[in-house]
């Protein structure tokens, strides 16, 4: 009886062991990739919400306000975020006197206006983005423009105000 | 007889126009405000406003008392490298003239008055002019450094930075009286019914 073992031709068996060591590879990354911990991945969405929030702040998106005393709304050049308030740590708006809103000024507890002490959550922030009113139930200033502005669009400014990500 | 006719008929004038005026006055104060608003705007008496030499936009140099004269004008103070509330007031007045349409060409103009006349030269208030797309009868023009405290001082501005400068505005009649102030950032449409008044 002749041995039926064929015998593999060097090139052949080269191909072979090519084959196996790709599966392996990727059989190996599989592995790995199932056995990892969790880790937080970029959340996209967050991210996505902080870029709005920036584009909105800094004028790259419009807003839409107006003065609480006028029948029309404002070009959305002059009722930027940005014109008048700094966000974090990032340079003064020369000659401005509206607050600097950083993560102290929003999620301080603070006395503004004269009122009791306050902070504001995402809630009475965009409550005072439409109607003005601060977290402690004071009127801001008329030169302060009221917003229309939907839920996302207020979540995202307080997110890019809040998270910290522009602050030491 | 007719001496006393005649100073009895001067009674009644007096007395109409009086009416008329306080009339008027009252209008324009019910246009000016908001609903709820307490503000009296009025200027009483008219104040004369002090006539200090002003350098224009074109480069031109005149005095205040010779720009208003003629005309009935709205006023703000303003600078043009504010980005707070300036634009807001730019963009107040540019509503202003086109609700006003042509009048703002022959019996009213809009009078953006710098307190910050060291940057603001004449082509940094041409830009402004430009950049609110203004139409003949909006001007812009700066007094010298010297006169501006008394001018600021003059419309109620004194002693403020310049960063927290009044947003109000003021009316002057044709006459260069000042009559009339808003409260802050005042509506276009207040502004124009007001001027639209007067024309």
């Amino acid at each position: 009886m002749t041995g039926s073992a064929t015998v593999m031709k060097p090139g052949n068996l080269t191909k072979t062991l090519l084959w196996a060591s790709g599966w392996l590879v990727c059989a190996l990354g599989i592995c790995i990739t199932a056995a990892m911990p969790q880790q937080n991945p970029p959340d996209s969405a967050a991210v996505r919400e902080f870029q709005r929030g920036r584009d909105l702040f800094t004028g790259r998106a419009d807003l839409v306000g107006r003065i609480a005393t006028h029948l029309a709304d404002l070009p959305p050049e002059v009722v930027r975020c940005g014109n008048c308030h700094a966000p974090g740590t990032e340079p003064d708006v020369p000659r401005s006197q509206a607050p600097r809103l950083d993560r102290d000024f929003l999620l301080g507890s603070q006395r503004r206006r004269g009122g009791p002490l306050s902070r504001y959550d995402r809630d009475t922030f965009c409550r005072l983005l439409r109607k003005g009113i601060d977290p402690a139930n004071m009127v801001v200033s008329e030169e302060m423009p009221r917003y229309t502005i939907g839920d996302p669009d207020c979540s995202a400014l307080w997110r890019f105000l809040t998270d910290g990500a522009h602050e030491p | 007889m007719s001496h006393n006719l005649e100073l009895s008929r001067r009674r009644i004038l007096r007395g109409a126009f009086a009416t008329a005026a306080t009339t008027m006055a009252g209008g324009w104060r019910s246009r000016a405000q908001t609903p709820g608003n307490d503000h009296d705007g009025r200027i009483n008496p008219p104040r004369p406003v002090p006539d200090i030499p002003l350098r224009c936009a074109d480069g031109a140099s005149t005095s205040l008392g010779t720009q208003l004269q003629g005309r009935a004008t709205a006023l703000h103070l303003i600078f043009t490298q504010c980005t707070t509330t300036c634009p807001i007031q730019g963009a107040i007045f540019k509503r202003v003239q086109d609700l006003l349409a042509d009048q703002t060409a022959h019996a009213l103009q809009l009078l953006s008055l710098s307190i910050d006349p060291e940057s603001d030269t004449p082509e940094a208030l041409q830009q402004w002019l430009v950049r609110f797309r203004a139409r003949p009868g909006w001007v812009a023009a700066a007094p010298r450094i010297e006169d501006l405290a008394a001018i600021r001082s003059f419309f109620g501005d004194g002693g403020r930075a310049v960063g927290n400068h009044t947003t109000q505005v003021h009316i002057i009649d044709r006459h260069g009286a000042w009559i009339w102030r808003t409260f802050d950032l005042p509506s276009a449409d207040s502004i124009a019914a007001i001027l639209q008044k007067m024309a």
